[in-house]
């Protein structure tokens, strides 16, 4: 790791964990609860949808698993001891999810980045189908009560949200490692030209599949947590479209592709949420509120706040420097010249 | 000599078009063998079908005494079969040391290996130098000029040690001083014993380096031979000039 | 058996109205490379419509076609115009999904805000009125919503292969650079068309709405099963779309009547996975492999 990555890290760490002793209020620590749970979602969707360039609609499928998990294994009835257990399941629930995302993930991906998008986000709409109809299973509309956490009212926020900002550091950490190896560079030759890539040797299903389990695979973490944390799970809040759509927005805000972009979008749309969601009421309006923040980032920030920044340093490093050194090496190589130069500035 | 690539009887059509039809050609090892031909005559259909990015109709293709039909792009080019793009594909949002460092070729195993290694950044500083690119190592793809991607395209190939090359018209859009660039590169590599099949449509070009000449009309072989035999040759005349 | 044969005769009647939705969106997907996810959200959208003109006016939604198409057709061009448009060319696919998803989205919160979420239905008088043929029960409005959906994509056939417009717009989805070329200007073809699929999914709205009790969130549904029948149809081709359409209304109406209606929302990814698996292309699509 570099030095200021791992300074960064570092700085993270420690702010995401001073920041309820700070900020014990319980308001500003659901609320802080609910960003880093957005920000470690927009993380772990960033994997496969940023860096492979696969954008799935239906990680909420996944989320939506996790949650109903832990609800099946601790349902209300369960008497739990040490309210760390479900906590202790979540890596098995990650492995299972990554697993049954294989399959899923092998299909999808086998043509093209539409087709993708299309299964994904049937395999939501089918997943919320059936947690509605295996009542037997899931309790149906009724919804499932999960078991009461016996933490103190006091602090009551902070073991989920110390789970969630755990969960963040792994999603972070992911997209970190797989920056630094060549999970990254395929991921990105993938994501530029897949053909090219698979015709160059790069393991582009191997790749695109690993990518796509290892982000199920938290994002069904993070839904076990939710679970835990809301105490009810319902098949439209845990299959909720509006959290798949929450976790792009977040990731396309701040910058797909890139390792902090999801975490700055989650840090400036999820307070804005939850005051909208205070201020309106309704979650109706929230649902405009979204989709025209969306719509507006769409047409006025298409690369997202952090790309954007980068490519403007970037190009006023290129510029200061063009005068004249590269110029001259350019031309002395006979390349500045060829007619149809193709620098996409 | 022993043939390297062979191709036989090869035919694809696309809806009513035949683009390939039933054509057969060898190249031998140590050549750089040309395909010339007039537009639309098939002649990136047929790499398309070689390195099987397209599926063939009908035909064989063997490379290296092996028969290798419908084997996928990406198993050729790791069994030294790699090819060049008409429209050089380069990874614009890679630096140039990347774009080489990701045709290496590396096993699944190595997914998981330092993105840009120090093994690999000597391997890479090797061809960076010998194609003049090392001064733009690190810039982006997307900030090259035109001629400099069908170098770098060319270039990132060979990281894998290839026997054969197909170069889909390596000087189109290109200046003349990189023509002779380009030029210079395909000898050097040639006399280190890599073998090419060139399309191209620039004859001077073509008659200065090819040897064999493969002229093609309507999807399949019409002539060929050394550069002066097929120059003479009245059916290539009416190919280029006729209907 | 007699049920299978019931089930049969209703599948290919829905089947009709499937095919005129996802004609629409097949037909925006050929020309602008566009998977609409908005389809499903402007078909429940011109059904409220209907619903109003309706309860208000007391106009038939069989005649309020003739209203929300053109109002439909006007608000896809807008849409395409204002969000659309401007996408970069090297992701426009891949950004179009979202775009069309968060105009899903609004136009169900701009929905559920006038309408509340509660379900609503059109009960025109001839709602509950059948014709028995043979023994079979056809419902007069699903007989007459089949007709409706079959004319409009006649008439949609005849505009995209009998018009100066319908060669523009397939010459722009073979060529868009030949297009140009030519004379047609791909950035209009492409703002009609979004506005043409867009109208499609008026007229089926409006037969929806007779058929289907709906709320604003009864989108999400119609997304999945427009999306596998376009899939199964191929992308991008009109008849793959008509024929996908009559195959999965008869399959899933069959599921419901041998089964139980709950399965026969599976029956759609389950036709969705198995064309993905078997004929990624589809029906009638054409597969590439971007090799150049
Ligand atoms: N993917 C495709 N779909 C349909 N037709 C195609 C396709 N690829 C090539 N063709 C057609 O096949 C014929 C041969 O094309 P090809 O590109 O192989 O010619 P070429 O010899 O490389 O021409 P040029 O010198 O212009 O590059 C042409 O008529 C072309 O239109
Ligand atoms: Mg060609």
């Amino acid at each position: 790791m570099t030095r200021g990555g791992l300074s960064r890290a570092g700085v993270l760490a420690v702010v995401l964990a001073v920041l309820p002793l700070a900020l014990p209020q319980h308001w500003v620590v659901s609320m802080l609860v609910f960003t880093v749970m957005y920000a470690a979602l927009a993380s772990s969707w960033n994997l496969i949808g940023g860096f492979a360039g696969y954008p799935s609609l239906g990680h909420a499928a996944f989320f939506g698993f996790g949650a109903y998990t832990v609800a099946l294994i601790f349902p209300n009835t369960h008497n739990l001891s040490n309210g760390l257990l479900p906590f202790a399941i979540l890596p098995g629930i990650a492995v299972v999810a990554g697993l049954i995302g294989l399959p899923i993930g092998a299909i999808a991906m086998r043509t093209r980045a539409d087709v993708f998008a299309i299964v994904t986000i049937t395999l939501l709409f089918v997943a919320q189908t059936l947690a509605l109809n295996l009542r037997s299973l899931t309790g149906g509309a009724q919804g499932a009560g999960v078991a009461v956490p016996p933490f103190d009212v006091a602090n009551f926020e902070r073991p989920f949200y110390y789970a969630m900002a755990v969960l963040l550091l792994v999603a972070m950490g992911a997209g970190w490692y797989s920056q630094r190896s060549k999970i990254g560079l395929s991921l990105a030759a993938v994501r530029a030209d897949e053909d090219k890539a698979r015709g160059i040797g790069v393991h582009v299903t191997g790749v695109k599949l690993l990518a796509f389990s290892v982000s199920v695979g938290i994002t069904a973490m993070i839904g076990g947590v939710w679970a835990y944390y809301v105490d009810f799970v319902y098949p439209q809040f845990a299959f909720d479209p509006l959290i798949t759509i929450g976790m792009v927005l977040m990731a396309f805000l701040g910058g797909r592709g890139t390792l902090w972009g999801p975490v700055i979008g989650a840090v400036v749309l999820v307070p804005a949420q939850q005051y909208l969601a205070y201020e309106l009421g309704g979650s109706q309006l929230y649902l405009i509120a979204y989709a025209l923040v969306f719509l507006l980032i769409m047409r006025f920030l298409p690369r997202g706040i952090l790309p954007t920044l980068t490519h403007l340093r970037r190009r006023r490093r290129l510029i200061a420097a063009a005068d004249p050194a590269p110029r001259t090496a350019a031309a002395e190589l006979g390349l500045a010249h060829d007619g149809q130069g193709g620098a996409r500035v | 000599m022993s043939v390297l690539l062979e191709v036989e009887d090869l035919t694809k059509r696309f809806g009513g078009v035949t683009a390939v039809d039933g054509c057969s050609f060898t190249v031998d090892e140590g050549t750089v063998t040309a395909l010339i031909g007039p537009n639309g005559s098939g002649k990136t259909t047929v790499f398309n079908l070689v390195t099987g990015c397209l599926p063939a109709d009908s035909g064989a293709v063997r490379f290296s005494g092996r028969e290798v039909t419908g084997m996928s792009p990406g198993r050729l080019y790791q069994r030294g079969l790699s090819r060049t793009f008409q429209q050089a594909r380069v990874f614009p949002e890679l630096t140039v040391l990347e774009n080489l460092v990701v045709a290496g070729g590396w096993s699944f195993a190595g997914l998981f290996r330092q993105r840009v290694s120090r093994a690999d950044r000597v391997r890479a500083a090797e061809l960076l130098d010998e194609f003049r690119l090392d001064r733009v190592g690190d810039l982006l793809a997307a900030e090259l000029s035109w001629g400099q991607r069908k170098l770098l395209e060319f270039a990132a190939l060979l990281m894998s040690d290839p026997r054969l090359v197909l170069l889909d018209e390596p000087t189109a859009g290109v200046n003349p001083i990189l023509i002779e660039t380009m030029e210079a590169h395909i000898r050097a590599r040639h006399a280190a014993g890599t073998t090419f099949l060139v399309v191209e449509h620039d004859m001077q070009f073509v008659m200065r380096l090819c040897d064999p000449v493969i002229v093609f009309d309507r999807g399949c072989p019409i002539a060929s031979g050394t550069p002066e035999h097929v120059q003479s040759d009245p059916r290539v005349l009416d190919a280029y000039l006729g209907e | 058996m007699h049920t299978i044969i019931q089930g049969v005769i209703l599948g290919i009647l829905t089947g009709g109205v499937y095919a005129l939705m996802a004609g629409g969106q097949t037909l925006i997907f050929g020309i602008m490379k566009v998977v609409n996810l908005a389809q499903g959200a402007m078909v429940i959208l011109s059904a409220y419509l209907s619903y109003t003109l309706f309860t208000s006016a007391g106009i038939d939604p069989f005649l309020a076609v003739l209203i929300t198409t053109p109002a439909m057709f006007c608000l896809g061009v807008a849409v395409q115009w204002l969000f659309l448009r401007q996408l970069r060319r090297e992701d426009a696919a891949e950004l179009s999904i979202l775009v069309t998803f968060a105009i899903a989205l609004a136009v169900e919160g701009v929905l559920s805000v006038v309408y509340s979420t509660s379900y609503r239905s059109i009960n025109a008088s001839y709602a509950n009125t059948s014709f028995t043929v043979g023994g079979y029960q056809v419902s007069a409005v699903r007989l007459y919503a089949f007709l409706l959906s079959v004319g409009v994509l006649g008439l949609l056939y005849l505009l995209l292969h009998r018009t100066r417009f319908g060669r523009a717009v397939r010459a722009t989805v073979q060529n868009p650079e030949a297009a140009r070329l030519l004379g047609v200007e791909p950035a209009r073809i492409r703002a009609l068309g979004f506005g043409l699929g867009t109208a499609t999914a008026a007229a089926a709205g409006s037969v929806f709405g007779l058929i289907y009790p709906f709320n604003a969130g009864s989108h999400y549904d119609l997304i999945s099963q427009l999306l596998s029948v376009v899939v199964l149809g191929g992308l991008g081709s009109l008849g793959g779309a008509v024929v996908a359409g009559v195959i999965i209304g008869v399959s899933s109406s069959v599921v419901a009547v041998a089964w139980s209606p709950t399965w026969s929302q599976f029956t759609f990814f389950v036709v969705l996975l198995a064309v993905l698996l078997i004929r990624p292309r589809g029906l009638f699509g054409t597969v590439l492999r971007g090799a150049l």
